[in-house]
């Protein structure tokens, strides 16, 4: 379903896995289909970045919560390989769900973010699309978004980066309600592509938003 | 003996005239306070008796409040609920009356090591007796502790203060006897020292429970009463000391030995200030590891209590996938609620009764069934009716449909708003018969009647139920409009 002409040829997409918990690292290892290579794998925050830093891969599964560093688990390693965010794009695993840590993550630069309850063929599905360069959200993440730029559409005179378009909006709730990209498409008769334009719009709003209420917010919803 | 069982604990009671001795006294012995007060009274002059006996009731019998807070402590335990029984079923008739004076704060010179249990179950009501001996060693054992012998020796020094006591008060008694009988008795060294001992044993009596109260409540250490009883102590012994060294000479004399002593115990007080600091930082640190080891009991608890348990049925079922997937989420969902939620949140709002709802239909077909809920309202009885309706069409999901079921609950000012969506093979909605109450009447019937609306979408590659409650204010006209504009009404 996927338009990428590299994984077509046969080309792999290189991958590393940062987790903490060495059986879930191979465990998702294991899940990982034939169109991507594990490059590396790293338990801490210090481990990680150095070894993102030499192996290059075009994705980085990054768990949010590790030991290490600063404390800053996942969102310090983005920020530590923030050199190489052009080249490098990270999706967020984690088993939290909770809000404030989904936003830290997605706002540090992460590109997606799944729980770690996901299926094996989702997981890949979403490297491959984090390594096209779109953005990956799970029904929770749009909820997420919905609930922190409320879900009245955003007026032409407002900053656009506080709002969602009503385009936007549509394509989150029905994220929010279950779809896949494919569903989303289908239903509201638009290419796949343009779904995946709207959703990274969402995602750069999410990140670039300088609304001090999605921080409050995040925060007051700490506990999900 | 029996009647010892079933008095009350003697403590000093609130409704007091000096002390509230009197009136606790008098519940305790069961006797009118008029009497007792009078009693009181009298003894006061037959030679003091009374005085003394009042003060040291009055020194050894905690408060009420002191009293109940002990108690109050103890069921606070997260590991052992036994401790949390009440004694008194247990307790022996061994309480006796002498036994009764015993559990004072101030006779604990025992080890302050002797755990947190042991130091709260001794400080508790009098008449816990050796019952509540055995809860705290209970509880320790099950800890692994073995506060078993550490607790006797406890009880031994206990009775060995109350035998010191009575032996210095025969002394006492001995001298004065004696001197009535014309023997030369040293009054001029004596009474300083006797003072200086006294002294000594309220400073270190408040010492004591400073320390034994500091470390299991915050709040009683910057008690005023303890600094009262301190300066009393401290101010006893100087005076004590004084007279004896100054050998009962004049005031200038006195005076000057004052002022000796004052710039003394400054210049040690300068000297031992930072071991004093150090001392209280000990003591600061030592009471956060006591909270946090409080903690780790109650999550040990809680884990051992559940994810434990599941994972041992999660053994024992490894060859069952769906027992074991619906195991894990059930416990997945079951600490979530635990870390992350708080008893505030246990509201009457609506997300809050869609996910138990979820939870149990999750529970009983072995669904995963995700939600999201954006927004967020009050429940009433017509959302009740839509979480029915929510709820009858997950369990069609879970039971018809394949893999994860997506609720979703959208709630505006405006309408409140659930889609519930699955990845089934999909029906005709017309096919149905009528007969089947399942969708017609637990999900559209149920709808229309409290002024919403169902729609059903079903095609091969899933489908989606999505149920619409305009907010009461809304009126139906505008229902009406809702219906048309959402446009999805394929009915």
């Amino acid at each position: 379903m996927n338009t990428n002409p590299d994984s077509g040829t046969g080309r792999r997409v290189p991958v590393v896995i940062v987790d903490d918990h060495t059986i879930f690292r191979s465990g998702l290892k294991a899940d990982l289909d034939e169109r991507m290579d594990v490059v590396g794998e790293a338990g801490t925050v210090e481990q990680a970045i150095a070894v993102i830093a030499e192996s290059r891969p075009e994705v980085v599964l990054l768990d949010v919560h590790l030991p290490g560093g600063l404390g800053g688990g996942g969102r310090e390693v983005i920020a530590g390989s923030s050199a190489l965010l052009g080249t490098t794009s990270f999706l967020a695993l984690s088993v939290s769900d909770a809000a404030e840590d989904v936003v830290s993550v997605i706002r540090a630069g992460a590109r997606g973010y799944v729980t770690k309850t996901i299926s094996g063929k989702e997981i890949s599905d979403a490297v491959i699309r984090v390594a096209d360069g779109d953005a990956v959200f799970s029904p929770r993440l749009a909820g997420f978004v919905l609930d922190a730029f409320g879900t009245a559409p955003a007026d032409i005179a407002d900053d656009e980066l506080d709002k969602l378009s009503a385009r936007e909006l549509e394509v989150m709730r029905l994220i929010a309600r279950g779809y896949s990209y494919k569903e989303v498409a289908k239903e509201l008769f638009i290419s796949i592509k343009t779904v995946e334009t709207h959703v990274s719009a969402v995602l750069r709003k999410l990140q670039l938003s300088s609304r001090h209420e999605l921080t409050k917010w995040a925060a007051e919803r700490r506990l999900l | 003996m029996t009647t010892a069982v079933q008095r009350p604990a003697l403590v000093r009671s609130s409704d007091r005239m000096i002390a509230g001795v009197c009136s606790g006294l008098a519940d305790h012995l069961g006797w009118p306070v008029k009497f007792v007060r009078l009693g009181m009274v009298l003894a006061c002059f037959a030679g003091g008796a009374g005085v003394a006996f009042y003060a040291w009731l009055w020194t050894m019998v905690p408060t009420a409040d002191e009293s109940a807070k002990r108690n109050a402590r103890r069921p606070a335990s997260p590991i052992a609920p036994a401790v949390s029984l009440p004694p008194t079923a247990a307790a022996p008739a061994q309480a006796s009356t002498a036994y009764d004076a015993g559990p004072s704060p101030a006779v604990h010179g025992g080890p302050p090591a002797a755990g947190a249990s042991g130091g709260q179950e001794s400080g508790s009501s009098s008449r816990a007796g050796s019952a509540s001996g055995f809860d705290a060693t209970s509880a320790d054992d099950s800890w692994g502790g073995s506060a078993l012998s550490p607790w006797f020796s406890f009880r031994k020094i206990q009775y060995g203060k109350e035998i010191l006591l009575g032996a210095a008060l025969l002394l006492v008694a001995a001298l004065l006897i004696a001197r009535q009988f014309g023997v030369d008795v040293p009054l001029g060294t004596l009474i300083p020292a006797a003072a200086i001992l006294g002294g000594a044993a309220i400073a270190w009596m408040q010492l004591d429970e400073t320390r034994r109260a500091g470390l299991v409540d915050k709040t009683k250490a910057d008690q005023a009463g303890g600094w009262v009883r301190l300066a009393a102590g401290l101010a006893l012994v100087v005076a004590g000391v004084l007279v004896m060294v100054s050998g009962s000479g004049s005031w200038e004399q006195t005076w000057l030995a004052l002022l000796a002593s004052v710039a003394v115990l400054g210049g040690v007080a300068l000297v031992l200030l930072p071991w004093g600091l150090k001392f209280w930082k000990d003591l600061e640190t030592e009471r956060a590891g006591r909270v946090r080891e409080t903690e780790r009991a109650e999550i040990a608890a809680h884990l051992h209590d559940s994810v434990l348990q599941t994972l041992a049925l999660i053994q024992r079922r490894a060859g069952s996938e769906q027992d074991v997937v619906r195991l894990a989420r059930a416990q997945e969902r079951e600490l979530r609620a635990w870390l992350f939620s708080d008893a505030a949140r246990e509201s009457g709002l609506l997300a809050d009764r869609i996910k138990s709802v979820a939870a149990e239909v999750e529970d009983s077909h072995g669904h995963a069934v995700e939600v999201v809920t954006v927004g967020d309202t009050e429940m009433t009885d017509r959302h009740e009716a839509l979480v029915q309706a929510a709820r009858e069409a997950m369990v069609n999901a879970a039971r018809h449909g394949g893999g994860t079921v997506s609720v979703y609950l959208e709630s505006t000012a405006g309408s409140t708003e659930i889609f519930i969506k699955d990845r089934g093979p999909g029906f005709d909605l017309d096919a149905v018969p009528d007969d089947r109450l399942g969708v017609k009447e637990s999900i559209i019937g149920r709808m229309k009647r409290h002024g919403g609306t169902a729609a059903i979408t079903s095609s091969s590659d899933g489908t989606e139920v999505r149920l619409t409650l305009p907010s009461a204010s809304v009126d139906a006209g505008d229902q009406r409009n809702n219906d048309v504009r959402n446009g999805e009404a394929k009915q």
